[in-house]
């Protein structure tokens, strides 16, 4: 039972949300890391809180072009699912999938992979490895 | 775990049901005089209702349970007339009188003059948004977005280019219909400055459920300058991502359904696009105006609202998308 | 009269004999059964059917609105499962299941034999049930119309809505309204001639009283909506522009239409539920009805004002102020007639001692439930609330407030208080309980909330709202609630299944010990002998009445003509008349309504052969049913007891066919009144489009004038034939008839050549669309008396047609003369209007 409770940074008002789905949608969160959570144990990752994380995932619309779990509505077809993206070899078929690749993709992308659809939104430092950090919660 | 969610999801409920009396698109959180009016309408009315309901229910229960030997009361005809006939035509024609006297219906002739007139039309399944000139002239058109000054009176002429469709910003009016054929006019005045969610309030097929709107009220001074802005042509890009932009724009077809002002792009079918960066969203209340989204309805806005009438472009290069999603943006 | 109950033994054949008329047949001939036992519990199975599967469709709507952003259902999929969620509970199991209580339960209240028209029953049923399922299975082809039960054009015109699903809404309909107006004769004429003697109207139960408005409610109310129909069909199939705004149509034409129908439909629902609790009350108080008259009055007075309220739902149509006020009063006035009954129920409770048997606990749940949606009715009236809640789920709320407590509730109420007159066992009080308790708490976890939303800002049929509205724990408590309510449902099927037994032949009994005709022991001829009235609770006042009956000592003890046959009384007094011969089971009436399913059906996926073929055969069918009828004096006088002696079967004013036609004609007469309002609504909207605007030249005076000397005509050759039948004259009759018809037929094609001469055609303008209008409802009168001219005349050479034997002459007699007056109304209005006016 408490093997995501780890995981689940708490919420403090400052935090609080653009979206306020309120309590179901972070029971149906709190689901999916229960789930995602328990096969084994993830490190917590230092550069960042998933919980934040799919909050910034929720607010730059990533799911316009993705579709990735746990994010209500996010079902883009453009790029790439997201689901399993923990697991996942490469970001964008080019770049090996370490957080600090991720990180420096999420906060920039054509600077890493020329080609790319994939625009810079912006992210702070901060948002990418929130970002990231509920992105390695996807396994 | 489980128990610290739910606890929070319990925590959570009170809150959200004294929400249910605001948010940006409920009617009860009143940011004009009209809406505020009709609030206080409807919590008289919730009261009232409320007593009334208490009082036929335990007057059904006292039925239900009376002692074997019949009260009096219960036997008569009289109070039946009284409690049935009497009182509701006592206490209807109260609230009638007082409904009639707060009813718009189109403005009467006591009303001041408007400031001026917005003209918009209803399309499957976006919001068409004309600024009219003192002379009925079209000074600049945006789509789903209305911006008024704070404690004007606006007069909104409401038509449809194709099935009916409803104008409904609670926050500041009640709905009123678009139909083909005619031209319903809604009074709007914003009694302060904020943001109001609207939606199309009458099934208009398909995408019905994604056809909303913002309206913002502004000091007259920043209203002045938006205007402003928004009767200007489109900037021109400053950077070669915009120019690429702008250029691909152009080469793809785009102006065939929409105009850039300041471009050759001058299509009509579509929103007109000249300050789409500006704008709080796309898609009519969809998603937020930024390049990702920008570039994803593009490529395909189908996925993201299904039926909808523009053709999927999946035909850009991803720099080039990129290009494209920035240059739009840009246009504030 | 004062020699009833008759003392002495009857004959020890006749009970045998009356058993053996009343005899269905069993097996898959089941089928092939007219009476109303048998049809009404059919019917009532198949309404429950719908009510179901439309059940179902709403929990899936619920499971997609649970949470924000959902994508359990496509949005198109969702368009179209709300649209038939709505079509299949107010046209498939709402209207049905009301008839469909009457047919059961009218003849029985009355102690009738028989509703009047049996095979028009199994007509209407068959149609019903088939077309009914035939619309539902269009879901599963993704061809199940999307544009909601109301199908607001230019949603639904050709050009915003191609496919054919618009068509399958408009074939539901139109099964629908055929069985409605079908029933509603039978109700109608039910209710007034086949009555128990002695059951004046101040002895007539409240729920026949109930079933009365209602059917005066659907002859006047399903005629627009008739109408609307055709139009929007006629529009997408051959471009007549009624609803398009650039050819001078007007969408708002179809709203006056439908809610002109719509609204009181809201009322035809309501009233019987209100009948049902106004006859289950005093039973499980023990108590008459307190305020009866009251009760009455405020039936009578409930369908008059709902006539008046169908603005309301155009509220935010951009209406003048002053028809809002006006519609805005007279909808809060409907109000009061509801509050006469609901104090009447609650002071019958207080008079009396109320025994909590499961359908009290409906009655109960019913008085909660409806009296807040009366409430909140009250409040979508005030015209400014209702800018703000109209098309959200405040209203959504609101009405399944008023239709589930106000109609569901009290008919599961009904279901349970009546079961034991239809099945050998009753059913289960603990069962029912269950029922109950989870279909109150359901229902108003479930639908409470959705004021709430409504007051969020929350509007209707989206298939999806995003998170932050903050919309998202509301819809999630109403999508349990909604399934607790379906639980309920399906306890209550269960209980069916365990303990609903009917035709076996025998019943439970009068288990609640009430006071009403249809507790009378009794077979499939309803009673064995046909009481005098002297009461309102007959059974109450009079212990040994059932006993009495039962032994065959009132009137008609059996079947004295060898057929199946029932009283045929006064509509006031309630004095027998004559004694009406009925049909027994049959094929044609069902097969008729196969084939005639199969020709709407056809005819919707546009595969015209096969429909026609299937049409001529419905057709046929009906010819071959109506050929048994009209039986003439097939029997002596008949001494029913008493020292009463009736004729046998009966033409002119006073038969039941006469007044069938009359009310027909009533039905029909309204449909040209909702074309003549629509011919004057377009042209006050559109007046651009009429020929003084446009130039457009009308036909010279002589065209007219030569249509309205050949229908005056026509009508007069009727009438004389009609002169000469009395003579028993043949070949003048049949001469006259031909010669009618073709001058019926000729006005119709001056009126047509004298348009054509102009060059308008139907397809320019709302002008065009409506003027042939005109001329193509007279066509259809003039293809409808053609045939039955036929028919008449095929009668009288296979000599069944004569002084004594003249209904089927009388019927088609009567038609005519309105089909000449609606005639010459629309020639003066089409030609003289314009010129006038």
């Amino acid at each position: 039972m408490g093997c995501a409770g780890s995981v689940t940074a708490p919420i403090t008002p400052t935090q609080t949300l653009p979206h306020q789905g309120g309590g179901l949608k972070r029971l149906a969160l709190a689901l999916v890391l229960l789930v995602a959570g328990c096969g084994d144990d993830p490190p917590v990752p230092d550069f960042g809180d998933p919980e934040r994380g799919r909050a910034v995932i929720a607010r730059y619309e990533c799911g316009a072009c993705h579709r990735i779990p746990g994010i209500t509505g996010a079902r883009g077809k453009v790029g790439p699912p997201l689901a399993g993206f923990a697991r996942r070899a490469m970001i964008a078929g080019t770049l090996p999938n370490r957080p600090e690749a991720l990180l420096a993709w999420l906060r920039d992308p054509p600077a890493q992979v020329k080609g790319t659809a994939m625009p810079a939104l912006g992210l702070s430092e901060q948002e990418a490895g929130d970002a990231a950090a509920y992105l390695y919660t996807l396994r | 775990m489980r128990r610290h969610t739910f606890t929070r999801f319990a925590e959570a409920l009170p809150a959200a049901v004294l929400a249910a009396c605001s948010g940006p698109q409920s009617p009860l959180d009143a940011g004009s005089d009209e809406a505020a009016g009709i609030a206080i309408l409807s919590w008289v009315m919730f009261a009232a209702a409320g007593l009334i309901l208490v009082a036929v229910l335990a007057l059904a229960a006292a039925a239900a349970r009376a002692p074997a030997e019949q009260p009096r009361w219960a036997t008569r005809e009289g109070w039946v007339v009284a409690a049935g006939l009497v009182f509701p035509i006592v206490m209807l024609s109260a609230l009638l009188a007082w409904g009639l006297s707060i009813t718009g219906g189109g403005g009467g002739a006591s009303s001041p003059p408007a400031a001026f007139r917005i003209a918009v039309a209803g399309e499957q399944w976006w919001w068409r948004v004309t600024y009219l000139g003192p002379d009925g002239s079209a000074l600049f058109s945006t789509a789903n977005e209305l911006r008024l000054p704070i404690g004007q009176r606006v007069e909104v002429d409401l038509t449809s280019a194709d099935v009916i469709h409803s104008f409904w910003v609670p926050g500041l009016a009640g709905k009123l219909d678009m139909i083909p054929g005619h031209v319903n006019t809604l009074p709007l005045v914003a009694g302060r400055a904020g943001t109001w969610r609207g939606q199309c309030a009458e099934y208009c097929g398909g995408a019905h459920a994604l056809m909303a709107f913002t309206v913002t009220a502004l000091p007259a001074p920043d209203f002045e300058r938006w205007m402003a802005a928004q009767a200007a042509p489109a900037a021109e890009p400053d950077n070669a991502e915009g120019r690429r932009g702008r250029a691909l724009f152009l080469a793809s077809g785009c102006g065939a359904c929409h105009a850039v002002r300041g471009t050759p792009a001058s299509g009509t079918i579509g929103p007109d696009l000249t300050h789409v960066g500006g704008r709080p969203t796309i898609g009519a209340g969809l998603l937020p105006t930024q390049r990702g989204t920008l570039a994803a309805w593009i490529v395909d806005p189908g996925h993201l609202k299904p039926e909808v009438r523009m053709p999927p472009f999946p035909v850009f290069r991803g720099e080039d998308l990129r290009a494209l999603a920035a240059w739009l943006e840009s246009l504030r | 009269m004062s020699r009833l109950p008759d003392p002495r033994p009857r004959p020890p054949e006749e009970l045998e004999q009356l058993q053996e008329v009343w005899r269905q047949p069993g097996g898959w001939r089941l089928a092939s059964a007219v009476n109303n036992t048998y049809v009404g519990v059919f019917y009532i199975g198949t309404a429950l059917l719908f009510f179901v599967l439309a059940g179902i469709l709403a929990l899936l709507l619920r499971i997609q609105l649970a949470v924000p952003e959902n994508d359990f259902l496509s949005q198109a999929t969702y368009n179209q499962v709300f649209t038939m969620h709505g079509t299949m509970m107010m046209f498939l199991f709402a209207v049905p299941a009301v008839e469909a209580m009457g047919v059961y339960l009218l003849p029985n209240m009355q102690a009738a034999r028989d509703l009047p028209f049996p095979r028009l029953s199994a007509y209407a049923f068959w149609a019903y049930a088939v077309g009914g399922l035939a619309f539902f299975c269009s879901l599963f082809f993704g061809l199940a119309p999307d544009g909601g039960w109301f199908m607001y054009p230019p949603l639904t015109s050709s050009e915003h809505s191609p496919g054919h699903n618009t068509d399958f809404w408009l074939l539901g309909i139109g099964f629908i309204e055929i069985s409605a107006i079908a029933g509603a004769i039978e109700i109608l004429v039910g209710v007034l001639r086949t009555r128990a003697p002695g059951m004046t109207l101040d002895k007539l139960p409240i729920y026949s009283w109930a079933m009365l408005v209602f059917a005066v409610m659907i002859v006047f109310g399903f005629p627009a909506v008739i109408l609307g129909t055709a139009l929007l069909e006629i529009e997408r199939s051959f471009h007549w522009p009624f609803f398009i705004a650039e050819k001078g149509g007007d969408p708002l034409l179809w709203q006056h239409l439908f809610w002109f129908f719509g609204h009181p439909e809201v009322y035809i629902i309501f009233l019987p539920a209100a009948g049902f609790v106004s006859m289950i009350l005093p039973t499980m108080c023990g108590t008459r009805l307190v305020a009866h008259r009251w009760v009455v009055l405020a039936l009578v007075a409930t369908g008059f004002i709902a006539f008046g309220v169908w603005v309301h739902h155009m509220f935010t149509t951009g209406l003048p102020k002053l028809s809002l006020s006006f519609f805005s009063a007279a909808s809060m006035a409907v109000a009061v007639p509801s509050g006469i009954q609901v104090f009447a129920w609650i002071a019958t409770i207080a008079k009396g001692r109320l025994r909590l048997t499961v359908p009290s606990l409906f009655v109960l749940g019913f008085l909660a439930i409806f009296t807040l949606g009366g409430l909140t009715g009250v409040m979508v009236a005030m015209v400014p609330f209702d800018g703000q809640t109209h098309d959200t789920f405040f209203v959504v709320a609101h009405f399944h407030y008023v239709l589930i407590g106000g109609m569901v509730f009290p008919l599961f109420a009904a279901f349970y208080y009546w079961a034991p007159t239809a099945s050998r066992r009753a059913l289960s009080e603990r069962l029912g309980k269950w029922c109950f308790g989870l279909m109150f708490v359901g229902f108003n976890i479930a639908f409470f909330p959705q004021h709430v939303a409504g007051l969020m800002g929350m509007p209707r049929r989206v298939w999806t709202y995003p998170a932050e509205l903050g919309w998202g724990w509301i819809n999630m408590t109403s999508t349990v609630g909604a399934f607790i309510l379906g639980l309920g449902a399906l306890v209550f099927l269960i209980d069916l299944a365990r303990n609903f037994r009917p035709f076996t032949g025998g019943n439970a009994g009068n288990v609640w010990n009430a006071g009403t005709l249809e507790w009378l022991p009794g077979g499939n001829y309803a009673t064995r002998s046909i009481p005098i009235v002297t009461s309102l609770e007959p059974l109450w006042d009079q212990p040994d009445l059932a006993r009495e009956v039962d032994e065959g000592r009132y009137y008609l003890p059996g079947a004295p003509t060898g057929r199946r046959e029932t009283i045929v009384t006064s509509a006031i007094a309630a004095e027998p008349q004559y004694l009406m011969q009925m049909p027994g089971p049959g094929w044609p009436a069902v097969l008729a309504a196969w084939f005639t399913a199969a020709f709407f059906l056809l005819l919707t996926v546009k595969l015209v052969t096969p429909a026609m073929v299937c049409g001529v055969i419905a057709l046929a069918l009906v010819l071959r049913w109506m050929w048994d009828t009209d039986l003439g004096p097939a029997h002596p006088p008949v001494d029913i007891g008493g020292g009463i002696v009736l004729p046998v079967n009966c033409s002119g004013p006073m038969s039941h066919s006469w007044w069938a036609v009359v009310v027909l004609i009533l039905v029909a007469g309204a449909v040209f009144a909702s074309l003549l309002f629509s011919y004057f609504f377009l042209w006050t909207v559109s007046p651009d489009v009429w020929p003084a605007a446009t130039g457009q030249a009308l036909p010279g005076a002589e065209w007219p004038l030569a249509a309205a000397a050949l229908l005056v005509l026509s009508s007069a050759l009727v009438w004389w034939a009609g002169r000469r039948l009395e003579a028993d004259g043949h070949w003048s009759v049949r001469l006259g008839l031909a010669a009618a018809a073709v001058a019926l037929a000729a006005a119709l094609a001056a009126e047509l050549a004298g348009q054509r001469a102009t060059g308008l055609s139907p397809t320019d303008s709302g002008y065009g669309a409506v003027v042939y209008m005109m001329a193509a409802l007279q066509g259809l009168f003039v293809a409808t008396l053609g045939i039955m001219a036929l028919y008449t005349l095929a009668r009288s050479l296979a000599g069944l047609l004569h002084r004594h034997r003249r209904a089927t002459f009388d019927n088609t007699m009567l038609l005519w003369h309105y089909a000449v007056g609606q005639g010459l109304i629309a020639l003066a209005v089409v030609h003289f209007g314009p010129r006038v006016l």
